[in-house]
């Protein structure tokens, strides 16, 4: 018997992927040696570049003016490696004084120049890599530039000028921020992370535009469960009265943050029993903790047979009331339904925290 | 007569085995572009300073843990004690102890101080009667749920989800050893994107490194063949395939080993499949035809650094159950969502993504298989044209060993692992070696695996555990 036929096309084909493959093989081979070679290189380097310039780095952030001139005379191509070193740290150390230091360091190393040159590169990445630099840096001479970057064509320069105005925390920049509030194409929990960096400040900025925007109203009570006040309350006892059920269970999610007082109490108890369950729930989160004297206990231990979400808002809203509302969750826990056993889970866990 | 129909035929597979396994390596060059520009992109997204947004939110999401565990008697306290360092406070953990024979309660009560404990909550996901509810009077995040055996990750799984209190739920093995950051790098998509319903994460294998208290100290390739083989097969399903397909949107597989989910979402789909051979594949796949057939705007996330890692099975017998469930679970999923296939309707997922797994995983194993079959018969009849035989067995070596040094390649920008001299040097006679035998096994796997689908034959087998103490 003979081997079977194979056409030489067919044969010469194989060949061909043959040779295509060891090619191929090698060509992948060459690239993890390479890429290896120089992650292997990086590493050396900058070991050998931190063990010479860290004593100075930390003499230097010490106030030591000597170890600053050292670091201004490091050769150029080192320069940005060691601002990486110096600015990397700020990232989880916020300390002012530090932060302050590095900043000088930075300028006697002429490397601000570098950065405004980077904020105009064409490369994305360059121009996102200085913003975050700048804001962690506290460089409010920059400011402008930042919020400017906010307009980036590039989703990702948009988001690094989001996170270094959080840094930043430069009040000129708060009107920017709140102003994009709005702007879904900045991630959603930036835009929470840079208003809640402002604390309070932001409050009377979302106050105006919530009144001349009502469109957006959502939103400014979302952003007052995050920097609300006593100073929103008036503000938002109008907004529990808004057609939107999204809006008014914001607006009762923002009053839990903000506290309540008589006038509001009475709003959350009036909308305890809302159509719409959102709204019962966040009524009775607002009234957590309240201890005013509109007795809101009997209308809360009516909602422990609610809708799942309310019943739990309602139980939590008992336990803070003292007494009488530890005393509403006795008698239902006593109960083998689903609200007995909520109310049981609640006094146990007041009982094991205590 | 019959001899040259034969060598007709030879001559006709011969050509359809050629050409399958150009298209294979061709496809698998072809997603590297795509799997590497996701990378890069991944790379400068997920900055140091942006996921630092976890730590600068002033009330991060509530994110579950959820833990199903089935005699872990072994592993579990360490698992838990890891867990309850991750870097991310907003979260709670829900052990589920799912009719363990072992002593997996008792480890639990004992070293976290459980006490039986009130706790209300809806099931909306049907699962096995609920036995008993412990909290930890030590770690007040720690919940345990003690169910009567339910025969099924899927179904200790939806009982965690109800129990559940977070917005997202995140499903890790009982063995699944995190990343100190894992929660936090795989939350911070779901801070940024609403639209986002899933994140899975890259999954290493823990066999050959250190782990000391629950964390991996030191990483190394292992001594064992079959566990080196699989950490490439890893590397090759993790980044590769599927940074491929995350990059077009079209996930398919959130392994079972690490995936975080929108409670609500899991929930609408109907939870975890209590039948499902395959379960993690299989409400993956859902949640993608959920979203897809709702019109509705969504993203399944991937993030390729390792947040987890896995023990892989050491011994041939562990391995060959795991891969017989694990076709198992491939054939019945695509069973059962035959309708995607090819279907414009559900985007690139079922004009891309199941026509190439079709293509490449259901049929693969039973083309290779029957490719070997048949050169071992041509060979003992004496038909074997040993040069055009040689020549083939060389374009598979290489193009085999190709995908798997760029697989190597991806991993290294990614993670940076098994880095030292030696390992490079093992790692490439690995991708050499698992082409002369190893492949042919898995596919002989495939085929049995296909058999006992069809004939619904084969259970869930047992895999060999040991303590992370002993892994080295």
């Amino acid at each position: 018997m003979s081997e079977y036929y194979l056409s030489v096309e067919f044969v010469n084909f194989a060949s061909r992927m043959f040779w295509f493959g060891a090619i191929l093989a090698a060509t992948m081979l060459s690239a993890v040696i390479l890429e290896r070679s120089v992650y292997g290189y990086q590493l050396i380097r900058n070991q050998r570049l931190k063990d010479r310039y860290f004593p100075y780095i930390r003499r230097a952030l010490d106030g030591d003016q000597t170890a600053t001139r050292a670091l201004v005379k490091c050769p150029p191509r080192y320069r940005l490696i060691i601002a990486e070193f110096l600015i990397t740290p700020l990232i989880d150390d916020r300390d002012p004084v530090r932060i302050a230091r590095t900043l000088e360091i930075v300028r006697a190393m002429a490397l601000i120049p570098t950065a405004e040159r980077l904020l105009r590169s064409r490369l994305w990445w360059r121009r996102a890599v200085a913003i975050r630099a700048l804001g962690l840096l506290q460089a409010r001479k920059q400011t402008a530039a930042i919020i400017a970057a906010l307009d980036d064509l590039n989703p990702l320069v948009r988001a690094a000028a989001l996170d270094a105005l959080t840094d930043l925390r430069d009040p000129a920049s708060l009107s920017a921020i709140v102003v994009r509030l709005q702007d879904a194409s900045l991630h959603r929990g930036r835009r929470a992370a840079a208003l809640s960096a402002f604390g309070k400040q932001g409050e009377p900025f979302l106050l105006d535009l919530a009144e001349i925007d009502s469109d957006h109203r959502l939103n400014y009570a979302r952003a007052l469960m995050l920097c609300g006040t006593a100073i929103a309350r008036p503000a938002l006892c109008r907004w529990t009265r808004d057609p939107r059920p999204n809006v008014r269970a914001a607006t009762f999610e923002a009053l839990a943050h903000t506290g309540l007082d008589e006038q509001a109490a009475a709003l959350a108890i009036e909308c305890l029993e809302s159509a719409e369950s959102s709204v019962r729930a966040m009524a009775a989160r607002a009234l957590r903790g309240w201890s005013g004297s509109v007795n809101a206990v009997p209308n809360l231990a009516k909602h422990l047979d609610d809708e799942w979400p309310v019943a739990v808002q309602a139980a939590r809203a008992l336990e803070s009331m003292g007494e009488s509302g530890l005393a509403e969750l006795r008698g239902c826990s006593s109960r083998s339904d689903l609200a007995g056993i909520l109310a049981k889970q609640i006094l146990w866990e007041g009982r094991a925290r205590c | 007569m019959l001899t040259t129909e034969a060598l007709s035929v030879l001559s006709i597979f011969s050509i359809v085995v050629v050409s399958y396994f150009v298209l294979w390596n061709l496809a698998q060059m072809a997603m590297s572009p795509v799997a590497s520009v996701f990378l890069w992109r991944h790379e400068r997204r997920y900055t140091r300073r942006a996921r630092a947004l976890v730590d600068r939110l002033a009330a991060p999401p509530l994110v579950s843990v959820i833990v199903p565990a089935c005699n872990e008697e072994l592993t579990i306290a360490e698992s838990i004690r890891a867990l309850l360092e991750l870097d991310y406070e907003s979260r709670e953990i829900v052990v589920v102890n799912d009719g363990s024979t072992d002593s997996t309660l008792n480890v639990l009560q004992r070293t976290f101080q459980l006490v039986p404990a009130p706790l209300a909550y809806l099931q909306p996901l049907p699962t096995e009667p609920v036995r008993g509810v412990y909290r930890s009077l030590s770690e007040p995040g720690l919940i345990v749920i003690d169910k009567v055996n339910g025969r099924s990750k899927a179904d200790a799984s939806n009982a965690g989800i109800n129990a559940a209190s977070g917005v997202a739920v995140l499903i890790v093995d009982a063995d699944t050893v995190l990343e100190p950051d894992a929660l936090s790098r795989a939350a911070l998509p779901f801070l940024e994107d609403p639209k986002l319903v899933a994140v899975g994460g890259n999954i290493a294998i823990t066999n050959g490194s250190r782990i000391e208290h629950g964390r991996i100290t030191d990483v190394a390739l292992p001594r064992s063949w079959l566990a080196r083989f699989q950490i490439v097969e890893y590397m090759r399903s993790f980044l590769l395939f599927r940074l491929a397909c995350a990059a077009v949107n079209g996930v398919v597989i959130i392994s079972g080993a690490f995936g975080l989910f929108r409670r609500e979402t899991v929930i609408a789909v109907g939870g975890y499949d209590r039948t499902a051979i395959g379960e993690d594949m299989d409400l993956t796949i859902r949640l993608q035809r959920y979203c897809r057939t709702r019109r509705r705007p969504f993203r399944i996330g991937f993030d390729p650094h390792p947040l987890g890692w896995t023990q892989a099975p050491e011994d041939r017998q562990s391995l060959r159950s795991q891969r017989y469930r694990w076709r198992r679970g491939l054939l019945q999923v695509f069973w059962r969502q035959r309708g995607m296939i090819g279907n414009p309707r559900y985007g690139v997922v079922g004009l891309l993504v199941l026509p190439y797994m079709l293509v490449f995983e259901v049929l693969g194993p039973l083309l290779e298989t029957s490719g070997c079959i048949i050169t071992l018969l041509a060979a003992a009849l004496g038909l074997l044209n040993w040069k055009y035989f040689e020549l083939m067995i060389g374009v598979s070596v290489l193009f085999g060993t190709a995908s798997t040094l760029l697989a190597v390649l991806l991993s290294d920008i990614a993670t940076h692992r098994y880095m030292r001299g030696r390992d490079l040097m093992l790692l490439v006679a690995v991708s050499i070696l698992e082409n002369c035998g190893y492949r042919q096994i898995n596919s002989w796997w495939g085929c049995v695996g296909t058999l006992q689908a069809i004939t619904g034959k084969g259970g869930w087998g047992v895999m060999k555990r040991r303590s992370f103490e002993s892994e080295r």
